[in-house]
């Protein structure tokens, strides 16, 4: 049954990893003191207009994860990088390894796999791309996305917005009520369409693919084009179609307007592209955060084949202080394809057939042992 | 000792990355109805979020005749895959896995029993080879990274 390990515990792995993810961890560093990335000297491409020429398709797989354990250092030495690389490439070798083809069915009462999985396993690991490389930022690969604080930690939440998380939160899979049936989320969480998450209903990516904060979604889908004109500028994401408009020295519309990704406006400071987002509605609440999240992105053409991405997120009715971080978005040859989400999301059909089938289910059981 | 602290803490690092998908598959399907599935397919649903591979299991009440079996009859399942967008990048179509080809899944079946659909655990030719991994390398992207690894279709570093 050699198949089961190499299937199951890769999935128990990143179920633990996910809990050390979502863990606070506390807040005592200086707020970094990392200069704005300069563009470097080489030439850039640049518009009629004089503006840098973000243009093009960018490639956001990374193996760095915006948190770092606390203290350990940004930096990660050459050396330790390289094998860490190498262990990553193992896994998928790992994964992609033949398996017995006389195998059995998988074991009644699920195979254990946690997180996404959810107790039934997912699928297999060749359907994703979730990156081979480490972030490299002058040279030197990053062991976190985040710079500021500098112990590599988001802040701490506030005290209300714990109180406030703990109750929105819905559970995962992980956190179930049901023990009886581990992958099955509890709380109502199938109760409503409008109860699912944005990324299986294929309205957003999830895990912020599209922003802001742009970040990686550790999965696949990691391309993300940009169009840019003396007005506007557009940042497409694959990850779900989303397309985020920033309007170019233009003001913030009145806080009544507010929108899923928030309302962007730009303006340069030198060659780095500003943006500056406000006004979100609640609907996607980035991290626990409340409307109040104000975002600001910096774009930087660092050379002709890389931009700069950092951003800095305030909500002081979440995070005790700002936090930032950044990556660089390597160009790429690639093509952006359309995510057409809702073509064929035969998943949340049955996801919810299978809620109502549980409800009646669970309804003949009561009335049995009545 | 510092080294070996650090690598520990870097490894789970490396763990930390996936902890997403399009959705959870734990409300989709039901832990206690193990499937394993070995029949031929007869259809590649080539779509987002996630690809469907359409199998038919040869079965003495099956629903319909079966296409690649003679004189039999067989039921047709669902197969659920991730997203296209990965394969196409490595150069695998929707061609690339014919009609008539046999597999082996493991999976769950969905909670709906009714509905002849499961997850693709594990998707595998009769040998155990992984789907779309049978001719040659890891299942890695083509990331450029490997000198001797030839391109595969638009593959990244692959041009």
């Amino acid at each position: 049954m050699t198949f089961q390990k190499t299937r199951v515990l890769p999935f128990v792995v990143i179920g633990a990893a996910a809990m050390v993810w979502s863990m606070p961890v506390g807040v005592d560093g200086q707020a970094a003191k990392t200069p704005a990335p300069a563009a470097s000297k080489r030439a850039i491409p640049r518009l009629a207009d004089g503006h840098p020429d973000l243009q093009g398709t960018y490639d956001l797989a990374t193996l760095t994860p915006v948190e770092r354990p606390a203290g350990s250092p940004l930096v990660m030495s050459d050396e330790d990088g390289v094998k860490l690389e190498r262990q990553a490439a193992a896994r998928r070798d790992q994964l992609g390894a033949p398996i017995d083809g006389n195998r059995a069915a998988p074991p009644v009462g699920g195979d254990g796999s946690a997180g996404p999985a959810g107790n039934v396993g997912g699928y297999n690991n060749f359907w994703i791309d979730a990156g081979s490389r480490y972030t490299v930022i002058d040279g030197q690969r990053r062991a976190s996305l985040l710079i500021d604080p500098p112990d590599g930690r988001v802040p701490q939440m506030t005290p209300q917005a714990r109180q406030r998380f703990a109750r929105n939160i819905r559970p995962t899979s992980d956190q179930s009520a049901r023990e009886d049936d581990p992958g099955f989320e509890g709380g109502g969480a199938y109760d409503d369409p409008e109860r699912r998450p944005l990324g299986e209903r294929c309205l957003m990516g999830f895990g912020s693919t599209s922003g802001p904060p742009v970040l990686p979604n550790y999965f696949y889908n990691n391309l993300h084009q940009i169009v840019q004109t003396k007005d506007s500028v557009l940042i497409l994401t694959e990850m779900v179609h989303d397309a985020r408009v920033v309007r170019m020295n233009a003001e913030h519309l009145p806080k009544t307007v507010t929108k899923w990704m928030g309302d962007s406006v730009g303006h340069w400071e030198s060659d780095t592209l500003v943006v500056d987002t406000t006004n979100f509605s609640e609907k996607t609440r980035f991290r626990g955060s409340t409307p109040n999240l104000h975002i600001v992105e910096r774009f930087t053409r660092v050379d002709p084949k890389t931009l700069m991405y950092r951003f800095t997120i305030e909500d002081p009715d979440t995070w005790t202080k700002p936090w930032t971080a950044e990556y660089t978005w390597p160009a790429t040859d690639e093509l952006l394809y359309e995510y057409a989400c809702h073509e064929g999301n035969y998943a949340m059909g049955n996801i919810l057939r299978g809620a109502r089938l549980k409800e009646v289910n669970d309804a003949k059981k009561t009335s049995k042992q009545q | 000792m510092r080294s070996k602290l650090l690598m520990s803490a870097a490894g789970l690092l490396v763990a930390i990355a996936p902890v997403m998908g399009h959705h959870a598959f734990g409300g989709e399907f039901d832990p206690n109805k193990p499937v394993l599935l070995k029949g031929k397919v007869t259809k590649l649903e080539w779509v987002n979020p996630h690809a469907w591979i359409h199998v038919e299991i040869p079965k003495a009440d099956g629903a319909e005749a079966c296409q690649f079996t003679p004189n039999a009859k067989c039921d047709e399942w669902m197969v659920e895959g991730g997203t296209p967008n990965t394969l196409l990048r490595r150069g695998i179509t929707r061609d690339s896995l014919k009609a008539g080809t046999e597999l082996v899944i493991d999976g769950y079946q969905a909670r709906d029993h009714s509905l002849n659909r499961a997850n693709g655990r594990n998707v595998t030719y009769p040998d155990g080879r992984k789907l779309f991994l049978g001719s040659s390398g890891t299942g890695a992207p083509t990331d450029g990274a490997d000198p001797t690894e030839a391109p595969k279709g638009r593959g990244r570093g692959g041009q």
